[in-house]
Parts: structure tokens; C-alpha cells; sequence
């Protein structure tokens, strides 16, 4: 952000640093209570429902889950290492991390994406074609909180992806240059949907199993 | 960070992942909620300390990033004290009727 | 022979395009200041017409449908788009840069994005309401909302949807701007109590909101795919959205209060020309409202079917949050007591909040009392307690400010004694509108009813008539305002004698607030024999 003018409510670029940085987490905590809005009410039904609910969890994919959680983690750690080489003055080596942060979020959607399709076989998309009679109300409820939450998630994964993408077009063409807070506060986000994923797996996938 | 620090926490991470696919399919009853979360937490720690560097930040933006889930907590453990705790004990005037 | 205009932010630049792409705080403030203002005629007109109504016994202003629509009209109108905005988008977006020496809000763009967001949003529920609009009340209570009303739910609930995020940013814009742009000097604790209020409210904005924000997005979700999660069919839990909603909800009418509190607390000092009593402690108990607000929820929900072990935890802590307000009103009198009382319309409202805020606060703790809310929940005693606060508190403290600020927004005096009677005429209309709906609910009379038994109708036209009473009180300024643009006295630029940073600017400011930027050298409220000590050097 050091290539545009500074705006007259700050004395600094650092300070303006400071302010866009504390200005993110304060996005990131209203995400926080977002998603944990839903978590929340999902662990109420856990506690209140008991083993149906759980039952449900059964019928998730949890190959395909812990597939999309390994693919999400290395997405991040690209992230990182997108940021570590941006700040140590190269140009190339960042602007290839996120190309392959943005690959791998968008190998999660295409896995996300067949599980729904393979969810819609076995009818268990509540309003198109959920089982009620052979799978319960229950069960429906619990996947309205799968589609929800995970339908949600993907949202936030493919804004990231858009702006992933064009971090690596900025630096690419030099409009970005070190010393500012762009490629990191964008990172910040990216591992943020990253973090709502590490506790959404075991919630949705994990549970039930110990049968 | 260095490239190697990025490649270390990667690595925990995806122990941490084997550990917790692994350990849900292992019969422990009530435990495997809390220890999939326990280490669900873990794994968001590193994401948080190391890739989001709070490590190395202000204690002013560690607040903000803890804010969030503070609050979080607090709406968790209050609804569950609703839900824990419900009864289907029937209100003395729907007693009379059962009889 | 006229003086040559100043340029202050008003005349700056010009153009219809100047003022809807402007970054300006102080233009962003009078952009919102339309808008509540609308908003607030429409709530209104609501208002009327349920008094109206409300004075026979019979229904014969419509349908009892019609009537459902109209109180969940004024609800909904009056709490998001008009409240929960009022004070922080106006007097928060204009004052409180200058209150702490800078010349903008951390993120200005972000600033003219939540006023779109706002508007956007406040649109699109009053085209919903003006469509026919919906009959669930503004709680939405599922599941009515979602498998059984008829009417727009789905446009209405999307409107507050999308001005929830107006919300989000604009308390965002607060926080980081009160921590990273205050003037050299101005440390926190020589920060005006406005900006501490503002500040507990903007984090119960950032905390609070997203989670109204996911509920009303499960709302959608159950009445548009016709799948109850919320409801019994197939096994779920209508407390469970009673329980998101007022998560969310009950901070809410924090963020409603707090910011008058604020307006109180500059206003107390300045008229008595005495320091604020209590500074640390009226400081502190902000940020205690905001936080111990977050745990009270479940005191809307004792009898909806919680468990007793959860109604006694919320029946304790909403008797803990009613303890930082009491202490606030207790700081605020003794700053009056010994002090030079000026009886200015700032202070008459601030009077009229004071007295109006702690019948209101005390009747709060009575429905706090498990046994005793079991017989008034759902009558008019919850109905006047809520309005006791938020007409006689929140809209009081609204107009204190506007008519404490007036001169440095728009550079002109109002008539004192014009506006002395309007507040003395809003108060006594509003004692005469709400008192009698206590004992209306005391004596059983149920909320949102059309018609009701002929015993308790001598209330209603006691409290119909006191609405009119209100209506002429707060319709007065309008012209007094009006009046003070087109031909009021310049305003100097302290015309009260107060201590703040954005009093030694000029009425109107410029552009950029200050011709230098400030240092700050003393706490606020500051007095020595009666004059003031301004916090900025060299003023």
C-alpha cells in the first residue's frame, strides 16, 4: 500500500499499517462469531438430540473430509510461505505460492463439490430430496447444518481464491511491493477459513465413528 | 518465518489431522468429542501463533484475535446450560391431566 | 454587510455527486441524520396509528391482521433503523474523530459503504413493509415466521440482513480508530466518556451482530426450504432460535443505550459547570454494560420452556448488569450536586433521561425477578419498561445530543426557550403515554392485542393522549432547527463553555476539523471557578 497517498487521518504508513492490521482481526473476530453462531447452535442439537444427531454424522464423507482438511492445510502453509519469500524481496517465488494456494483451494471446492454430488445420490439434500422416512428428522436437521455450514464455508473459500488470485496478478505485474500490509492481510484471511474448517471437520465427519 | 518454520508446522499439522481421523475411529466413548476439539485447538493454534503470527504480535492485536473466541465461549456455555440441563418433567397443571 | 462564508465541510465542495461520494465523517453523519430521521417518521406513524387504535376497545382501524402488521412495522423500523443507527452513525461518525483530535475515521470508504449497506437494507424492509409486510411481530418467533405467516418474511428479514453489516463495519470503523488516531496526548483516560461509551457499544456492534446476522440466515434458510430446524415436524427446537435471536437482541438494546448514556455524561458537566464525578468509575461501567450485557439473554425466554437451571443463571446476571447503570446515574447526580446549574434544552433532557432511565432500569429488575415475570411477561408492563428506556432513555439522550451538538454541526443557534419547551412537553407526553401502560400490565392487559376488555380502556386513552402530547414534542424541532439554518445566529465555537477537543474548532468545522492538529493537555471536564479548561493546548 506504500504506492498510494496517504490518507490525512494518519501521520504514518506505519501507523495506517497498524490500523489496517487491527482492522482485519476486528473483520475476522465478527467471523468468528459467524460461524460459531451456527457451531453453537449445532452443538446444542448435539447435546439435546444425542445419538440421533450423531447417527447423521455417520453418513458424511470422511475420506473425502480428511482429504479436503490435508489440502486446505497445505493451501495455508503455501499462504505462508507466499508471504515469507514476498517479505525477503522476491517477486517470483510469492506469485507461485499463491497460485498454489489458489489451486488447492480450488481442488477443495472440486472435492467439496463431489461429496455434495454424492450426497444428492443417496438423497440427502434436505428441500430437494432428503430421505425423511428412511433417515429421520433428525437426520435432516443435522444435514441442514452440514449444507449450511459447509455451503458457507465454500462461499468464503471462493472469495479467498478470487482474492488470492489477484494478490498474485498485483505482485506479478509490480503494483504490489514490499512493505506493505496487503499480501499479509489477505493471508490473514485465507488462514482464517482455514481455521473454520479445522474445527467444522471434526464436528461434521468425526462424529459417530467409534462404533 | 522461514521457509523451514512454515515446514514444520505443516508437517504437525498433518500429524495432527492422522491423529484426529485415527483416533475417531477408536472406541472411547464420550471422550472423542473433546479430544477431536483438543485437537482441533491445537492445529488452530498453530495457524494462529505461527502462519497468522500472532507470536510475534502486539498484545493489543492478540486481544482482538481473541476476542472473538472469548465470546464465543460464552455464547457455547450459556445456551448449553439451557440445553444440558433441560427436563421433561410436565408442569404441575399438565400432571393433572396425565392422571 | 455580510460576512464573508468560511469554508467549513458544508460548503466545501458542492454538487449532489460531493455529497453521496463524499469520505467526509461529518457529511456521512448528515447522510445518516436524513436517513434515521425518515426512518424514524415512519416507526412513528406506526406509533400513531397502534395509539389510535388502542383508544376504543373494539378493533376498528383495520383487521387484527392489519394490527399485527402494524406493531411488527413499528418494531422492526424503530430497532434497526432507527436505534440501533440513531446515535452512533450521527453524533458517534461526526463528533467523535473531533472528540479525539482526528481528521477522519480509520477506514472513511468503509464509512460511505456502511451508509449505502444502511440505506440499501432499510429499503428494502420498507418495501417489504409497504408491500403488506408481516404479522410475527420483530422477534420473528419461529415456528410462525417460517411455516405459518403469511406476508413478506423472506424480503423483510433480508433488509435487516443486509444492514446488519452497516452495523459490523461501522462499529469496526470505531474500535481501530480509537485506538490508532487519537491526538498526541489524548490518552485513554483523558478521553470524553462519549468516546468510551461509543466504544463499548461499537464491540457489542462487531460481537453481537454477526450472530443476528447467521440467525436470520437460518430463518431464511427454514423458510425458503420449507425444513424445520427450528421447528417441531421434524423434531427441532423453537427455543433454540429464541436463543440466537437474543443473543444477538439483547446486547442490541445496549447498543442502544450506551451511546446516550455517553450523551449524558458530556452533557452533566458542561451545564453544571463541574468535572464528571466518578470518571473512572462511570468509564469502567460502560465497558461492564457491554460485557455483562452478552450474559443475560435468557431472562426474554423464562417462560418460553428454558430450563429452570438456565432461567436462574439469567435471572442473577440481569440483576449484576443492572448495577454499572445505577452506578452511572449516582455519578451523574453528583456531578450536579454543588455545581452551577444551567437549565439549557441539553440539560432538560438530560434531566428527563435521568429521572426516565432509572423508573426504567428499576422496573427492568422487577421483570428480572423470575416470580414476578411470570405474571407481567407478554403484558404492557414489559412493553412500558422497554419504552421507558428506550423513548424516555435512548431517544431522550438522542435528542439531548442533537440539540448539544446542533451548533457545531450546522454553525447556527437554535431558540433556547422554544426548545425548553419542547423538552418539558416531550417528557410530560411521554409520562403520560407509558406510565399508564404499567398499570395496564399489572392489572393483566396482554401485549399485542387489538382489542381488549372495556375495564382497561380508560388506560389506553390516557396513554393515546399522551402520545399526541409526545408527538408535538418531538415534532417541534423541526421547525426550530429549521428556523436556526435559514435565519439562526452564527454559532461561536464554544457556545456552551465546554472543555472538548471539538469545541475549539469552529461551528461549522472545516474539512479537516482542525486547522492544526491538536495536543491534548488535560483530562476532560475540567473546570476552574466555573470556566472551562479546554484539553487542547493554546485554545
Amino acid at each position: 500500500m506504500s504506492e498510494r497517498a496517504l490518507g490525512i487521518q494518519y501521520s504514518t504508513p506505519a501507523q495506517e499499517r497498524e490500523a489496517v492490521t487491527l482492522g482485519m482481526w476486528a473483520f475476522l473476530a465478527t467471523e468468528v462469531l459467524f460461524f460459531g453462531a451456527l457451531i453453537a447452535a449445532y452443538l446444542n442439537y448435539r447435546i439435546w438430540f444425542g445419538s440421533d444427531f450423531i447417527a447423521a454424522a455417520r453418513m458424511t464423507k470422511v475420506v473425502l473430509g480428511t482429504a479436503n482438511t490435508a489440502v486446505l492445510l497445505t493451501s495455508s502453509a503455501c499462504m505462508a510461505m507466499a508471504v515469507t519469500t514476498f517479505d525477503a524481496g522476491s517477486k517470483r517465488a510469492p506469485v507461485l505460492w499463491l497460485i498454489a494456494t489458489a489451486l488447492l483451494g480450488l481442488a477443495f471446492v472440486v472435492i467439496k463439490g463431489t461429496e455434495w454430488f454424492l450426497e444428492y445420490r443417496e438423497h440427502l439434500v434436505p428441500a430437494l430430496n432428503f430421505d425423511v422416512a428412511r433417515y429421520g428428522g433428525v437426520a435432516e436437521i443435522f444435514f441442514v447444518f452440514y449444507f449450511c455450514a459447509t455451503g458457507l464455508h465454500a462461499l468464503h473459500l471462493l472469495i479467498g481464491i478470487c482474492l488470492v488470485s489477484w494478490v498474485a496478478i498485483r505482485i506479478g505485474r509490480g503494483s504490489l511491493v514490499p512493505g506493505g500490509s496487503t499480501t499479509r492481510l489477505i493471508g490473514l484471511y485465507w488462514h482464517f477459513v482455514d481455521i473454520v474448517w479445522i474445527f467444522l471437520f471434526p464436528l461434521i465427519y468425526l462424529a459417530g465413528r467409534n462404533g | 518465518m522461514t521457509g523451514r518454520a512454515v515446514l514444520r508446522c505443516w508437517l504437525a499439522l498433518m500429524l495432527l489431522l492422522a491423529a484426529t481421523t485415527a483416533s475417531a475411529f477408536v472406541p472411547l466413548g464420550s471422550l472423542n468429542l473433546p479430544i477431536s476439539l483438543s485437537i482441533a485447538v491445537t492445529k488452530a493454534l498453530i495457524v494462529l501463533l505461527f502462519f497468522m503470527e500472532l507470536r510475534s504480535s502486539r498484545a493489543l492485536v492478540r486481544a482482538f484475535a481473541a476476542a472473538g473466541f472469548f465470546w464465543l465461549l460464552i455464547m457455547i456455555t450459556l445456551t448449553g446450560a439451557d440445553y444440558w440441563h433441560r427436563t421433561d418433567a410436565r408442569a404441575p397443571i399438565d400432571q393433572a391431566y396425565q392422571r | 454587510m455580510h460576512a464573508p462564508v468560511r469554508q467549513s465541510y458544508l460548503n466545501a465542495s458542492v454538487g449532489i455527486r460531493s455529497w453521496l461520494l463524499t469520505t467526509d465523517h461529518k457529511r456521512i453523519a448528515l447522510l445518516y441524520f436524513a436517513g434515521i430521521t425518515f426512518f424514524f417518521f415512519v416507526g412513528g406513524i406506526a406509533a400513531s396509528l397502534i395509539r389510535l387504535e388502542l383508544i376504543t376497545p373494539q378493533g376498528n382501524l383495520g383487521s387484527p391482521d392489519f394490527y399485527n402488521r402494524l406493531f411488527t412495522m413499528h418494531g422492526i423500523i424503530m430497532v434497526w433503523f432507527f436505534l440501533i443507527p440513531s446515535i452512533p452513525t450521527t453524533m458517534g461518525n461526526f463528533i467523535l474523530p473531533m472528540m479525539i483530535g482526528a481528521r477522519d475515521l480509520a477506514f472513511p470508504r468503509l464509512n460511505l459503504l456502511s451508509w449505502y449497506l444502511y440505506i440499501i437494507g432499510g429499503l428494502i424492509t420498507l418495501t417489504a413493509l409497504l408491500l403488506g409486510g408481516v404479522d410475527t411481530g420483530w422477534t420473528f418467533y419461529e415456528p410462525y415466521s417460517t411455516f405459518y405467516a403469511t406476508g413478506y418474511v423472506i424480503l423483510t428479514v433480508f433488509g435487516i440482513f443486509v444492514s446488519g453489516f452497516s452495523s459490523i463495519l461501522t462499529g469496526l470503523n470505531f474500535i481501530v480508530t480509537v485506538h490508532k488516531l487519537r491526538a498526541p496526548g489524548m490518552t485513554w483516560y483523558r478521553l470524553p466518556v462519549f468516546v468510551w461509551s461509543t466504544y463499548a457499544t461499537s464491540v457489542i456492534l462487531v460481537l453481537a451482530t454477526p450472530v443476528l446476522a447467521m440467525t436470520l440466515l437460518m430463518l431464511l434458510a427454514e423458510r425458503v426450504l420449507h425444513v424445520g430446524i427450528f421447528s417441531p415436524q421434524l423434531g427441532g427446537d423453537p427455543l433454540l432460535f429464541q436463543h440466537m435471536f437474543w443473543f444477538y437482541s439483547h446486547p442490541a438494546v445496549y447498543i442502544m443505550i450506551l451511546p446516550s448514556m455517553g450523551v449524558i455524561s458530556e452533557i452533566v458537566p458542561v451545564f453544571s459547570s463541574k468535572s464528571l464525578f466518578g470518571y473512572y468509575f462511570v468509564v469502567w461501567c460502560s465497558i461492564a454494560i457491554a460485557v455483562i450485557g452478552f450474559l443475560v439473554w435468557g431472562h426474554h425466554m423464562f417462560v418460553a420452556g428454558q430450563s429452570l437451571y438456565a432461567s436462574l443463571a439469567f435471572s442473577f446476571l440481569s440483576y449484576l448488569v443492572a448495577v454499572p447503570s445505577a452506578i452511572k446515574v449516582f455519578n451523574w447526580v453528583a456531578t450536579m450536586h454543588e455545581g452551577w446549574i444551567r437549565f439549557n434544552a441539553p440539560m432538560l433532557y438530560a434531566f428527563g433521561f435521568i429521572g426516565l432511565f432509572t423508573i426504567g432500569g428499576l422496573t427492568g429488575l422487577m421483570l428480572a425477578a423470575l416470580a414476578v415475570d411470570v405474571h407481567v411477561t407478554d403484558t404492557y408492563f414489559v412493553v412500558a419498561h422497554f419504552h421507558y428506556i428506550m423513548v424516555g432513555g435512548a431517544v431522550m439522550g438522542f435528542f439531548a445530543g442533537l440539540h448539544y451538538w446542533w451548533p457545531k454541526i450546522s454553525g447556527r443557534l437554535y431558540p433556547d426557550y422554544w426548545a425548553r419547551f419542547a423538552a418539558i412537553l416531550a417528557f410530560f407526553g411521554f409520562n403520560l403515554t407509558f406510565f399508564p401502560q404499567f398499570i395496564l400490565g399489572y392489572l393483566g392487559m396482554p401485549r399485542r392485542y387489538q382489542s381488549y376488555p372495556p375495564e382497561f380502556q380508560i388506560w389506553h386513552v390516557l396513554s393515546s393522549a399522551g402520545a399526541s402530547i409526545l408527538a408535538v414534542g418531538y415534532a417541534l424541532p423541526l421547525f426550530y432547527f429549521a428556523w436556526s439554518i435559514l435565519k439562526g445566529p452564527r454559532a461561536p465555537s464554544n457556545p456552551w463553555g465546554a472543555t472538548g477537543l471539538e469545541w475549539s474548532t469552529a461551528s461549522p468545522p472545516p474539512p479537516e476539523n482542525f486547522a492544526e492538529s491538536p495536543t491534548v493537555i488535560r483530562p476532560p471536564y475540567q473546570y476552574d471557578r466555573g470556566k472551562p479548561c479546554m484539553q487542547a493546548a493554546d485554545v
